[in-house]
């Protein structure tokens, strides 16, 4: 950013210039990779298509939706209830995070896994069900919960424990100096999760549960995009406005009254449950201990080694797109840019493409490109980098500008980026692991990533081949996690706080 | 927190009701206004029956499979393919009754006018090679299993060297769409979804039109448990036989949309089964 500062081109050990290179050798990986790519544009005539779109959100109907109040309930009943027992699992997890390698490890893998991957692997043994639901959106945030919370307990500040009298019980210890101390940080980021549940309570919709994603999705494969669009407004809606029904008073009658509406609860039949969990997803030579027939099983796997390469190439691809839109956006919802009106509608479009589901993003993008990678690439990108962007504009208007003679352009270039770009580079690099878990999502779209093999593999009924296939996903997004780890601007991820507002909402 | 645990194990543990027989069909074909439609073949069911019925909506093929395998349903109406699967999947599950469609069902291959394909004779085309092509949905008959083996049969190789992109669309509708904007060449569609996109208007048949209709092989048909006697009375698997042929509610035979249902057994999928075998589709 400052390389003109440098005595030679980006050498040197500032900070700044550390930045510069890596968020330059990013995209010039991503470059380099770009040939591998399948960016074909294809399409002849895609406006008849589009213009229906368009003319559905504009005109959207909204009597076109059956049962729209209980899907809309289920999709706040499934995010509350799978948040409120990720926390009730997560918290007991967490105090004994640091001390377990294998609960660390165990939480990792659960995390790495999509929330609509856990459904559809549910889905096998409890249907289409409340518990299918909850449990989907449980077992992923009881391990992101687990992390979290651990991290935020750690920096408890230690001087009202030291202030304890001797021989105070470790218990009480822990809730009268400790819990207090981080209660703010713990119920904030709970809050954030929250949010995140929602959207992907609404996604939980596609492979089938009855939220209002079951809806959206019908309405928009079939191309009744007045009902389409009359979901999503609904969709932007209930997010927009959950301050005001999200209150934490609320909140517990919310949950009890969903309740009522969950059912009806499916019988578990345990011979099932069995079956699936010992036999189902193992591979049938591994359990007859038949190692060349263990050889011969996994040749049987389609392409697994260029699955891999894809769900890299467009991860790679999804976060160097994401850092050029992010770049390019956040002065729309900037209050140090253009008027009231124009800030409006910036935050306004910044909204909508993160809230938009990508498999949407990407559909439409499908009919105006042809297939290839190229959707995909755009609906990650822009969908990722405007979530950044909006962050990255929240930071700036906490920014007090010293000169206001300044260009707009000077202004960008000299006086707030370089403020802000240590915190976007940080969001990025917590955002990849994201990404490379949507790239699995966009897999369903067609794109040959390990998603689309899974999908498929749960298509064929195969599931000690998508089991396995999930192992690998979940290792690949571990890698993927680690190494963004490390290259993370840790200084600047230290300020920033690790819990703050932002960073909890760019890993949903 | 802990007495909302409570109540939800209250719940839990009262949910157990009175036997309800449940049903589904595969999504293929428009959904709107589904559960109106679906809930008067419940109530149709009711009467003939005499137990309560009810519908459940699916969105996907496998999630139709599962559904009827956890007996979460007792009855489904499933394509070719996920009849098969699911049957094999569920000890002495039988077909019930096919649509009269379904004895002689068809896929239609469609192109966008733009790729050139010749059109209409009594093969699929030769110079469909080197174009792109979708699928509907990966276990769809009429979409995905009898195309791709009219594929190879008729140029010895599998699609994936034939065309130069192989897409999913995951519907019928999609691929409908996807072909007509010209995002893929071809595609193959389910016959009665066309016929009815082009009944309707919804598809600029100048843009996009059919070039190959396929022999005929069975599709749709109506799959019940093995173990619905033991639970609804003797006799109950007749009964609903009795019930789905005697439908003749030109209002309730639109929700499939076929002409009225005809008998049907497991080994007229025979047919089905050695191909999805062949395609490696079913192991």
């Amino acid at each position: 950013m400052s390389a003109e500062r440098a005595p030679g081109l980006l050498a040197g050990d500032s900070l700044n210039l550390r930045l510069a290179r890596r968020s330059l050798g990013l995209i010039a990986l991503c470059l380099v990779l770009l040939p591998f790519a399948d960016l074909a544009i294809t399409t002849h005539d895609p406006w008849a298509e589009l213009g229906r779109m368009i003319s559905g959100l504009l005109r959207p109907d909204i009597l076109a939706t059956q049962s729209l109040p209980h899907a809309i309930a289920l999709t706040i009943g499934f995010a509350l209830w799978g948040t409120l027992l990720g926390v009730v699992l997560g918290f007991p997890l967490a105090l004994l995070f640091p001390r377990s390698r294998l609960l660390r490890g165990s939480c990792a893998f659960v995390r790495a896994i999509h929330e609509l991957f856990w459904a559809l692997l549910l889905l096998q043994v409890f249907g289409l069900s409340a518990v299918t639901a909850i449990a989907a959106l449980t077992i992923p945030y009881a391990g992101i919960f687990a992390k979290v919370y651990a991290e935020i307990l750690e920096l408890t500040p230690r001087a009202p424990v030291d202030a304890l009298p001797e021989g105070v019980g470790r218990f009480s210890r822990f809730v009268y100096a400790e819990l207090p101390m981080v209660w703010a940080r713990l119920s904030s980021y709970t809050r954030y999760r929250f949010e995140c549940a929602m959207r992907s309570s609404v996604l939980l919709g596609f492979v089938g549960l009855p939220t209002l994603g079951f809806h959206l999705e019908s309405a928009f494969r079939e191309g009744r995009y007045a009902e389409a669009g009359a979901l999503l407004w609904v969709f932007y809606l209930m997010i927009a406005s959950l301050h005001l029904w999200g209150h934490r008073r609320l909140l517990p009658w919310v949950a009890l009254g969903s309740l009522f509406l969950l059912g009806p609860w499916p019988d578990i039949d345990g011979a099932l449950l069995w079956r699936f969990m010992s036999v189902d997803l193992w591979p049938k030579p591994l359990l007859d201990g038949d190692l060349a027939g263990l050889w011969q099983w996994f040749g049987e796997i389609p392409d697994l080694l260029p699955a891999i390469g894809n769900t890299l190439l467009l991860g790679l691809m999804g976060t160097a797109g994401s850092l050029v839109v992010a770049l390019l956006l956040w002065p729309l919802a900037c209050r140090h840019f253009g008027n009231r009106p124009t800030r409006m509608a910036g935050k306004g479009v910044l909204i909508l493409m993160r809230s938009t589901p990508e498999l949407m993003l990407a559909f439409i993008f499908l009919l105006m490109l042809g297939p290839s990678m190229l959707p995909a690439w755009l609906a990650l990108s822009l969908h990722n980098g405007a979530l950044i962007a909006f962050l990255v504009a929240r930071h700036a208007d906490a920014i007090v500008p010293g000169s206001h003679a300044l260009p707009a352009s000077a202004r960008y270039t000299y006086e707030l980026l370089p403020r802000l770009y240590g915190g976007l580079l940080a969001l990025l690099f917590y955002r990849a692991e994201t990404i490379i878990r949507e790239t699995a999502l966009l897999g369903m779209l067609g794109i040959a990533t390990l998603g689309f093999h899974i999908d498929s593999s749960f298509a064929y009924l195969m599931f000690d081949q998508a089991f396995f296939l999930l192992l690998v996903t979940a290792g690949l997004n571990i890698a993927v996690d680690a190494l963004a780890r490390r290259y993370r601007p840790r200084e600047i991820a230290d300020t920033i706080g690790e819990h703050d507002r932002s960073t909890g909402e760019a890993t949903c | 927190m802990r007495w909302l645990v409570a109540c939800l194990l209250i719940l839990v543990s009262t949910a157990a009701t009175a036997e309800t027989f449940r049903f589904t069909a595969i999504p293929d074909e428009d959904q709107s206004r589904l559960e109106e439609r679906f809930d008067k073949v419940a109530n149709y069911l009711e009467d003939q029956l005499g137990v309560a019925v009810e519908y459940v909506p699916v969105k996907s093929y496998s999630a139709a499979v599962s559904a009827f395998r956890n007996g979460q349903v007792q009855l489904a109406w499933f394509g070719g393919l996920t009849g098969v699967q699911a049957r094999r999947l569920v000890p002495n599950s039988r077909a019930l009754a096919q649509g009269q469609e379904d004895a002689e069902f068809r896929t239609y291959f469609i192109a966008n006018h733009d790729s050139d394909v010749d059109t209409q004779g009594d093969d699929l085309p030769k110079n469909v090679q080197g174009k792109s092509f979708t699928f509907g949905a990966k276990t769809s008959t009429s979409g995905r299993l009898m195309p791709e083996y009219f594929i190879r049969e008729q140029f010895g190789a599998p699609p994936k060297s034939l065309f130069s992109r192989v897409g999913f669309s995951g519907d019928h509708s999609r691929t409908i769409a996807l072909v007509e904007s010209g995002a893929y060449d071809l595609g193959a569609v389910n016959f009665k979804v066309w016929d009815a996109a082009v009944a309707d208007g919804r598809v600029d048949t100048d843009k996009v039109d059919v070039i190959w209709k396929t022999p005929t092989y069975p599709d749709y048909q109506w799959t019940i448990r093995g173990d619905v006697d033991d639970r609804y009375g003797d006799g109950f698997t007749g009964k609903v036989r009795k019930a789905l042929l005697d439908m003749h509610d030109p209002e309730l035979l639109e929700s499939f949309p076929r002409q009225g249902f005809i008998p049907a057994d497991n080994d007229d999928y025979q047919p089905i089964e050695d191909v999805g075998e062949k395609l490696g589709l079913l192991r």
